[in-house]
Order: structure tokens, then C-alpha cells, then sequence
């Protein structure tokens, strides 16, 4: 019996893993780095960690994107701009080139990370700028005007050109990415360069076979970039605390929910599609890095990778796409010890230095 | 003979031109006492809407970040202006301009020192929306407007509305700001009109002659709120944190870009160009709208930009025959004042002050709460930042 269903587990896995066999399902290890404009990058990676972006001056991309959490911020719930509260868990932003939809409802083409740093920078919630601000700022501060002129001064440059805000999301969009996962334990393996430990390879057969997370999660990211409903329990503090209920309910609103002020818990995908099969549903997250990147969900709501496993081997929560797998004490450490060796250590990130405004100088210098 | 005369008539022609340019123009209506305030048709007053609009003006929830209230640049104790030249506006910025007082703007017909906007409504939403004074994004705003349940009842009433809206906020200011005028009974001047011969001091009186004679205020400051609501050009200094503040100089080419201004214009002049925003004649570059003068003695320091710090100093400005700009109107020229003289006209200009600032205080903010009843409630903002 137990080589019968081990012989199976090999066919299971070997159909999902070898490359021409099962088409989308398979794991693949990370493509190589994405080319990009080096200059864009260093003005990028000057912006990312800098406050000026927002429109107080007070929060940075890396407020809530921090590199030593893989680029998460650790709460359940992310914080946002001053005077609000956010409503979901801030994702990593390792390889985030590589998603085929950004954000938890996937309301931004996966590809197009100007269009989310511009999001991020001009909205209420999140850094609540001003384009053209960014742009003056940018301006008055020497260093980074510099760093500009190297990047978008080309075309007839000089000190008079024309410096858009534009510019600059563009510049963080070059510099995320640069922000790749380091290669796992899983990588080698895919290549067949090296085993996995045993309970990890367990775990792999289980993910690939009878726990069927690969059924979502495939490709270099683990993810298939599609919203679906797995039943995860709102979080307490979305009713509880009125500045979450707000960001949450003008969400709706902004997205033209017909009741905004009737929709009371995170509709999801369906405030972007407006198909009521995708309500409560959210886009599969990539699983590498997750030893850095907990609490888990679009709401942080599962605080480990055990609760995670378990919360799957449930079949999820309420109104959930999932199924029950009944699996063992055994079979869901299995599980985790492969989710962990989807993660490598995160490389230092270097912060900029902070650069004090200088003048500019009026017109009767 | 006949050239004599042709030069004699040549000569009365060009001193009638002079004088016609110069002399006070007869059409000007007399300084006066402040009518009722007008109330626009669309936005009635009533009790529930002033007591929220009370409120709404105390609200730093009506920024962005929470931070910034129309009472922290418009402080009550502060002649509802600011002291500071220029004022910090919302946090991480600095205006380029001094911001004018609440104190009778109901009685304008046209706000902001370039005339562009026409109601106290609009200001109020372009000031709490605008990035630099209270960048508060209306869905934002208006959902915490809706998780106030004092609000949401205070809308209900006022309104009629199930829910807050954004707009009602800003008719609620509004009608609020047209209770903030001046009070007859302690203005010296309004009383001195009303007939009461104690009001004005004899300093005052002299000063009200120079006003309407020798110094020919009058020319541009008449009527009621003692301004034309004209557009003139005076060559006020420049102010210097234009030249030293990064802040500053942030916001004044934000403001020009902003305006649409092209940046081959504005780079390198970095200046204020005033009435020009809105016509784009160069011939109004420089200019502004004449302010009021009353309550003067309240809303220091003075000009469009905040450069002149006292009265005294205004008058000196005037008497040397303002300062030198392109398109500098011709009616300032040098005044020839004695220092008695001054005096007495910072005496009359005081007299259209209120004898006491006109002050309301801070009401105590309802707080944020849960939709539902339970959980957590969320601690209410104290007091704008001033």
C-alpha cells in the first residue's frame, strides 16, 4: 500500500514538476534578474526611502515595505498614512516584477509597477502626495536632483528641464525591479542539483500531490495571479477600530460599490470586477520569503505558517473554494518544513543617506 | 499769439489728463458701515448648520493627515489669519502667501489675493483640499465625516442627508464664517457713522481726513469693507523667505506650475504673479485685490505676502510712494507725510478695528466611533494645530 502511494506521489509530482509535462502547474525556479536602467534604478532606490514622497513629508515606500521583513511590515493590518488606518497586510515586494496582478484584488496589471507606485504615492490611504509636489521636492533637494538629471535629464537635460512627478514612479518602479528573492533550497532542487531534506521533499510531494496547493500556486512565484475565496475570517479590528471601517468602506466607495456604507467586510476581487463570483475573493500570494513576510492573508489574519497549513487542511473558512485534505500531524509539518525552504536569507538592504533640502534660490540671485 | 494759445490750450489739456489720471475719482462711494451679511439662496442659515459648521472650522479630520483644521491657519486668538508671514499650511509645506482673514470675508465678492475664487463654499473645499493647506481627498474626508455619529445626526438635521456629504461641510463653514463679521457697536468708526461724536479720537479724525484728502486712500479703500475689490500693482518688497526658505520656494513654483504656468515662465522668476493667473494679461502681473482694512489691527503682519510687519510700517510704504513694480499703479506717489501725520492715519486705521477681538472658542470635537455601537472608540483630535 504505502509504495503503491508513494510510487503515486513520484507520478503526481513528476506531472507537476517536469517541465513539458503539465503545462501551467509546475514549479519553476526563479527567472534570471530583469535588465534595467541603472540610473533609473539609484534615483529609485534614493526614492523608495524617502519621505518627501508623502504629502506631509512623514512616510517612505519603506514605512510599510520594510527590507529587513522581506519588504512587509510585520502587522496584520498595515498602518497607511498618518490620520488613517489601512484595512489589509502590506505584501513583500521581492520579485514583485514577476506578479501577473499587484495587489491583494488585483487591480493593477501585473507589469505595471509605475502604475502602483503612483497609487501608493497619491492616495489617501497610503502616502496622500502630489505629483507635482514630488516633482518641487525632488527639485529642492540637490543630491537627488542629481541623481534625476542622471536619469531622465538626457533629452536636451540641463537644469531647466522638466522634472514630472511622473518621473519618479518610474525611477521606483526601475528599483523594485531590481528586489529579487534569493535563490532557496527549492530552486536547487527544481534544478536537480541538490536534495531537499527529507521532511521538506515530503513536503513537496504533499504540495504538488494530495494537499493540491499547486493547483494555485505554481509557476517561479508560487502564485497563479488569480483571485479566489478561501473563507478567511474578517478581521475583528476592521469593524472594532472606526479609522479601518473608514479606509475600508471608502474603498468601496471609491471603487463605485452601489451601497458602499452596506458593505461592511472586504469584498475583494469584486470591487475591481464587479463579478459577484469573485466576492471575498483575493489574488493567490507568492509563497517564497514567507519566513520573512508573516502574519499571513489579505488581512494578517493567520499569525504562522502552521496556522496557514492548518487553515488550507480545513478547506477554509466560510463560503470556501477549498476542500477539507485531512491531513496528518506529520503531513502538515511536512508541509511547512517545504514552505520554509522557500525561503533564503534576505540580502542588506542599504539606506540611502537622508538629504537635507538646499536652496534653490529665487529669481534675483 | 496763436501759438501761445495753441501751447495754453496744449498745457490745460495735458494738467486736465494729469488730473484726470491722479485726482480721486468722484464715482467712489464713502466709506460705510458694514450692510447685512448677503446669504447666498443656495445655502440658507440655520441653527443646525452654524453649530456644525462651528465645528467642521475647529476639525483637523478634515485634512489629510488629521493634522491641520481651517482654525490652524485662520486662528481665532490671531485675528483668524496668522502671524506668521507666511503661514505653515499643512504639515512638510509653507504657503507663499499671508493668508487673509476669515473676519468679514462674507462680504467680498470675489476671495484670495487674485480674485479667483467667488464663494466662501468653494474656498473652503479648496483650502482643505488644496496639497498644500489641508490636502484632505474627499473620499477620505467624507467617510470620516460618516463615522462621527454627532455628525451624522447634526448632517441629518441640517441637511437632511442619511449620510454626511462633502459638500454640506463646506455650506456649513461658509454659513459659519458669515457670523464672523465685524460688530457695529465696537467698531469706533461704525459708531463715529452711527453719529456718536465721542467714538473717534482726535488723532482719528485727523486721520480720516488724511484718508480722504491728502493721502487719497480713499482712491482704492472705500465702501463698506473700505476696498474697490480692485486689482493694483504697488511693488510691495519682495519677501525674503522667497529667496531663503526651501519650503517656500517649493510652493511658489508649485503654485505657479500649478496655474498652469508654463515652466519657461516661471523658472528663474520664482515670483508671484498675482492677478496675471487668472486674466493672463501681462499688463496684471504683480497685481492684487485690495484688501479690507477693517480689523486691522488684528490680522498683522500685511500684504500679500506677509512683508510689512506693523500698520506704522504700511503707512510708510504708502507715504513713500509704495515700493517699484512693472505694472505699478499710477495713483501711488510719494505723500510727503509728517511723522504726526502717520500717526494720525495708523489712529483712523485702528478705528475700524473692534475695540475686543472677535473670538470664538474651540468647540469640543465629537469623537470618531465603531459603525455598529462597541469596540474601540478613537480618540477625538483636542484642538487644531496653531
Amino acid at each position: 500500500m504505502k509504495p503503491l502511494l508513494r510510487a503515486l506521489g513520484v507520478a503526481l509530482l513528476a506531472g507537476f514538476i517536469a517541465p513539458a509535462a503539465a503545462g501551467d502547474m509546475r514549479l519553476q525556479p526563479l527567472p534570471p534578474p530583469a535588465p534595467v536602467n541603472a540610473a533609473q534604478v539609484e534615483l529609485g532606490r534614493h526614492l523608495f526611502f524617502e519621505t518627501r514622497l508623502s504629502g506631509d513629508g512623514s512616510r517612505s515606500c519603506a514605512s510599510c515595505h520594510v527590507p529587513d521583513k522581506g519588504f512587509a511590515d510585520g502587522q496584520p493590518l498595515s498602518r497607511g498614512y498618518n490620520g488613517t488606518e489601512h484595512f489589509r497586510n502590506a505584501p513583500g515586494l521581492l520579485s514583485v516584477r514577476l506578479k501577473s496582478r499587484l495587489m491583494w484584488d488585483g487591480r493593477h496589471a501585473g507589469g505595471d509597477l509605475a502604475g502602483v507606485v503612483r497609487e501608493m504615492v497619491l492616495d489617501a490611504q497610503f502616502m496622500n502626495g502630489e505629483a507635482r509636489i514630488v516633482a518641487e521636492r525632488i527639485r529642492q533637494i540637490p543630491p537627488l536632483f542629481a541623481l534625476w538629471l542622471r536619469a531622465f535629464g538626457g533629452q536636451g537635460g540641463g537644469e531647466k528641464s522638466e522634472l514630472r512627478g511622473e518621473q519618479a514612479f518610474l525611477a521606483i518602479a526601475e528599483y523594485l525591479k531590481t528586489l529579487d528573492f534569493a535563490e532557496t533550497a527549492v530552486d536547487r532542487a527544481l534544478r536537480g542539483e541538490a536534495a531537499l531534506p527529507p521532511l521538506a521533499e515530503e513536503g513537496q510531494r504533499l504540495f504538488a500531490g494530495k494537499a493540491g496547493c499547486v493547483q494555485c500556486h505554481h509557476g517561479p512565484l508560487f502564485s497563479d495571479g488569480k483571485p479566489h475565496r478561501l473563507g478567511v475570517p474578517e478581521h475583528p479590528a476592521i469593524a472594532r477600530e472606526p479609522l479601518r471601517t473608514i479606509s475600508l468602506l471608502r474603498h468601496h466607495a471609491e471603487r463605485g460599490l452601489p451601497q458602499p456604507m452596506a458593505e461592511r467586510s472586504d469584498v475583494g476581487a469584486y470591487a475591481v470586477s464587479k463579478n459577484p463570483a469573485e466576492r471575498g475573493s483575493f489574488i493567490t500570494p507568492p509563497l517564497r520569503g514567507l519566513a520573512h513576510t508573516g502574519p499571513y492573508m489579505h488581512n494578517g489574519r493567520l499569525a504562522s505558517l502552521e496556522e496557514v497549513v492548518d487553515f488550507h487542511g480545513r478547506g477554509g473558512g466560510p463560503g470556501s473554494v477549498l476542500r477539507p485534505l485531512d491531513l496528518s500531524a506529520r503531513e502538515r509539518q511536512a508541509l511547512v518544513a517545504f514552505l520554509l525552504a522557500l525561503s533564503a536569507p534576505l540580502a542588506p538592504v542599504a539606506e540611502p543617506p537622508a538629504y537635507d533640502y538646499g536652496s534653490v534660490g529665487g529669481g534675483r540671485r | 499769439m496763436k501759438r501761445a494759445a495753441l501751447l495754453l490750450l496744449a498745457a490745460i489739456a495735458l494738467i486736465a489728463g494729469v488730473w484726470a489720471a491722479f485726482a480721486p475719482r468722484p464715482g467712489h462711494p464713502p466709506l460705510a458701515s458694514l450692510p447685512a451679511v448677503p446669504v447666498p439662496a443656495g445655502n440658507p442659515m440655520s441653527e443646525d448648520k452654524l453649530r456644525l459648521g462651528r465645528m467642521l472650522f475647529f476639525d483637523p479630520r478634515l485634512s489629510g493627515d488629521a493634522s491641520t483644521s481651517c482654525a490652524s491657519c485662520h486662528v481665532p486668538q490671531l485675528g483668524w489669519t496668522h502671524n506668521d508671514a507666511l503661514a505653515p499650511g499643512y504639515p512638510g509645506h509653507r504657503l507663499w502667501r499671508n493668508n487673509p482673514t476669515v473676519l468679514n470675508a462674507a462680504h467680498y465678492t470675489r476671495l484670495m489675493w487674485d480674485g479667483t475664487l467667488d464663494s466662501l463654499e468653494v474656498q473652503a473645499r479648496s483650502a482643505m483640499q488644496a496639497p498644500v493647506e489641508g490636502n484632505g481627498k474627499a473620499t477620505m474626508v467624507e467617510m470620516r465625516l460618516r463615522l462621527v455619529p454627532e455628525y451624522v445626526a447634526l448632517f441629518r438635521q441640517a441637511f437632511g442627508t442619511e449620510w454626511p456629504q462633502l459638500d454640506h461641510a463646506w455650506q456649513a463653514i461658509a454659513a459659519f464664517e458669515r457670523t464672523l463679521v465685524s460688530d457695529p457697536q465696537q467698531v469706533p468708526f461704525d459708531r463715529h457713522l452711527a453719529g456718536d461724536t465721542a467714538a473717534l479720537s482726535e488723532a482719528a479724525r485727523r486721520g480720516l481726513a488724511l484718508f480722504e484728502g491728502k493721502a487719497g486712500c480713499i482712491q482704492c479703500h472705500h465702501g463698506a469693507l473700505a476696498t474697490d475689490e480692485g486689482f493694483h500693482a504697488l511693488g510691495v518688497p519682495r519677501q525674503p523667505l522667497y529667496d531663503s526658505h526651501p519650503l517656500v520656494q517649493i510652493a511658489v513654483r508649485w503654485q505657479n506650475v500649478q496655474r498652469d504656468v508654463p515652466q519657461a515662465v516661471y523658472r528663474g522668476l520664482e515670483e508671484d504673479l498675482g492677478r496675471y493667473y487668472r486674466t493672463r494679461e501681462p499688463a496684471d502681473i504683480g497685481k492684487f485685490r485690495t484688501p479690507t482694512l477693517r480689523e486691522l489691527k488684528y490680522t498683522a503682519p500685511y500684504m500679500h505676502n506677509g512683508a510689512i510687519a506693523t500698520l506704522r510700517d504700511v503707512v510708510d510704504f504708502f507715504d513713500a510712494g509704495g515700493g517699484s513694480a512693472p505694472n505699478k499703479s499710477p495713483l501711488l506717489k510719494p505723500l510727503g507725510l509728517s511723522d504726526g501725520e502717520k500717526s494720525d492715519l495708523v489712529a483712523f486705521l485702528e478705528s475700524l478695528s473692534m475695540e475686543r477681538p472677535l473670538i470664538v472658542e474651540a468647540p469640543v470635537l465629537p469623537p470618531t466611533l465603531p459603525l455598529d455601537g462597541g469596540g474601540e472608540q478613537c480618540e477625538p483630535p483636542v484642538k487644531g494645530r496653531t
